[in-house]
């Protein structure tokens, strides 16, 4: 697989415009690699890479190192798309401009499946990208409104471990949140 | 390197971990949240977290309850957010020294709150032919109020906007019951209105008198034939079924008492005026008399 993380004309748009960030021009170039838990390696800009907290605390401990960093819980497929959405985000660092930055997350939410928001979930809270977790926790609450269990478990790809029993109990319990609840 | 695949070693690729699905959850709303509790165990354990209904609790939640008298209780007994957030949903919370009580509008979460009687202002209230302080055991609060006769029927009720959930479609309900001997209130409707001071709302004209199901059911025929003998009335059958869903008649709430409809508000974000709600009929000149008013409620509207 080739790492989409490089363009170089996005790469001139993100360091240009920013005064703050100018001292950090100079390393911009530098890339950092990464190794997916399925053994891709991607090669990402140093500003997107910090964008990823555990990465950032990972140089913070070791500033000089130019290994390879694993990423063990991270499969390639999500990882590309949590970089996209970075890769977006720190324009808006440079630039904040709230109403684009909202209609940029839901462009990005918006042509994601289902399997990818669910997949990028976990990447994007093993890598602490908060602004990225609330986006996805948001899209997902927003296609499971009102949605009956069974819909949402397929969603989620999960398997009811309820007994009959339990479930009729639990159903019960909740009886008032079952009304009226959309259909499959 | 060995940092950061120690740390999370234990997470499995397809699997959410259970602080994921919280996070998700959090995002929903209590009753899809409820109900999704049964997708799986997983789901349920993290349904019952603090993190969810942490966000489903008003975020000044301690503050509202830091205004009752039973606040100390109420936390020692909350075995968790959830048990919090639903004990706030079934049972109102009385604050402000008796004078209002709050609750959560289970579905959503948003505030709903009930002036008390004495939280109102009452023309003639503390004129003692006029109007008397009860106590009632079937209200939350202390003290009722109750309409022995007046000509000028004037109640009104504040509440600051703040206090209210933002971006919320509110109705404003008043709460009562007639006693034994209601009357004067049946064919002269009272005017109510539900807006914010100082601005232009409409108003609407409802009927209180609604005392019995069987009163009830003449009241279409009796409006639409008030210039006849009244006598002639009393004995023919109801030829048009009680129109007790258009919000103009009283209807019956869980707890035994009434209510009607005065109006709707809705409290925009970042919203901070005065919310005023009245009930009056000072128009027609007649007396009145036989209710018993124990407050006026404001909570999101149904089915909103």
């Amino acid at each position: 697989m080739s790492s989409s993380a490089e363009n170089p004309t996005l790469t001139a748009e993100i360091t240009k415009p920013s005064t703050e960030i100018a001292t950090e021009t100079a390393q911009s170039a530098k890339k950092i690699t990464l190794k997916t838990s399925d053994d891709q390696i991607f090669e990402v800009e140093e500003s997107v890479a910090m964008e990823f907290a555990t990465v950032k605390s990972f140089f913070e401990d070791a500033p000089s190192s130019t290994d390879t960093v694993p990423l063990p819980n991270v499969p390639a497929k999500p990882f590309s798309q949590v970089i996209e959405f970075c890769k977006e985000q720190i324009k808006f660092k440079a630039n904040p401009d709230e109403t684009e930055k909202k209609r940029s997350n839901s462009e990005f939410v918006k042509e994601k499946t289902n399997e990818d928001l669910v997949e990028m979930i976990p990447v994007a809270n093993y890598l602490e990208i908060k602004d990225l977790l609330d986006v996805l926790n948001q899209a997902v609450a927003d296609r499971i409104q009102n949605r009956s269990v069974e819909y949402v478990r397929s969603f989620f790809g999960i398997d009811n471990d309820f007994t009959s029993e339990e479930e009729a109990l639990l159903r019960e319990e909740h009886a008032w949140a079952f009304e009226d609840v959309d259909e499959d | 390197m060995a940092v950061l695949s120690s740390r999370y070693e234990d997470m499995s690729l397809h699997v959410l971990p259970e602080s994921c699905i919280a996070n998700v959850l959090s995002f929903t709303c209590p009753r899809d949240a409820c109900r999704l509790s049964m997708v799986c165990s997983l789901f349920k354990s993290a349904e019952e977290s603090d993190v969810v209904w942490e966000r489903f609790l008003p975020l000044d939640y301690q503050s509202i309850i830091s205004k009752s008298d039973a606040s100390s209780m109420l936390l020692a007994s909350a075995s968790s957010k959830k048990h919090l957030y639903l004990m706030l949903c079934e049972k109102p919370l009385i604050i402000e020294g008796g004078k209002k009580s709050f609750s959560l509008e289970k579905k959503s979460g948003k505030r709903c709150y009930m002036l008390s009687a004495r939280d109102l202002t009452i023309v003639w209230g503390d004129t003692p032919p006029y109007w008397r302080w009860n106590s009632d055991p079937s209200s939350r609060f202390g003290e009722v109020a109750e309409l022995i006769s007046v000509c000028w029927l004037e109640i009104r009720g504040k509440i600051n906007a703040t206090m209210l959930s933002p971006a919320t479609l509110y109705t404003a309900y008043l709460v009562f019951r007639p006693t034994g001997g209601v009357y004067g209130l049946d064919y002269h409707p009272v005017e109510v209105r539900v807006g914010l001071v100082g601005s232009e709302s409409g108003k609407r004209n409802v009927y209180l008198d609604s005392e019995s199901g069987c009163k009830q059911q003449y009241h279409f025929v009796r409006r639409h034939t008030r210039i006849f003998n009244r006598g002639r009335i009393v004995g023919m059958p109801a030829s048009e079924p009680a129109r007790e869903s258009d919000g103009h008649y009283p209807k019956k709430r869980g707890d035994g008492w009434l209510e009607i409809e005065l109006g709707d508000f809705f409290c925009k974000e970042g919203e901070d005026g005065e919310l005023e709600m009245s009930v009056q009929e000072v128009k027609s000149g007649n007396w009145k008399g036989g209710l018993i008013v124990e407050g006026i409620e404001i909570r999101p509207k149904e089915g909103k």
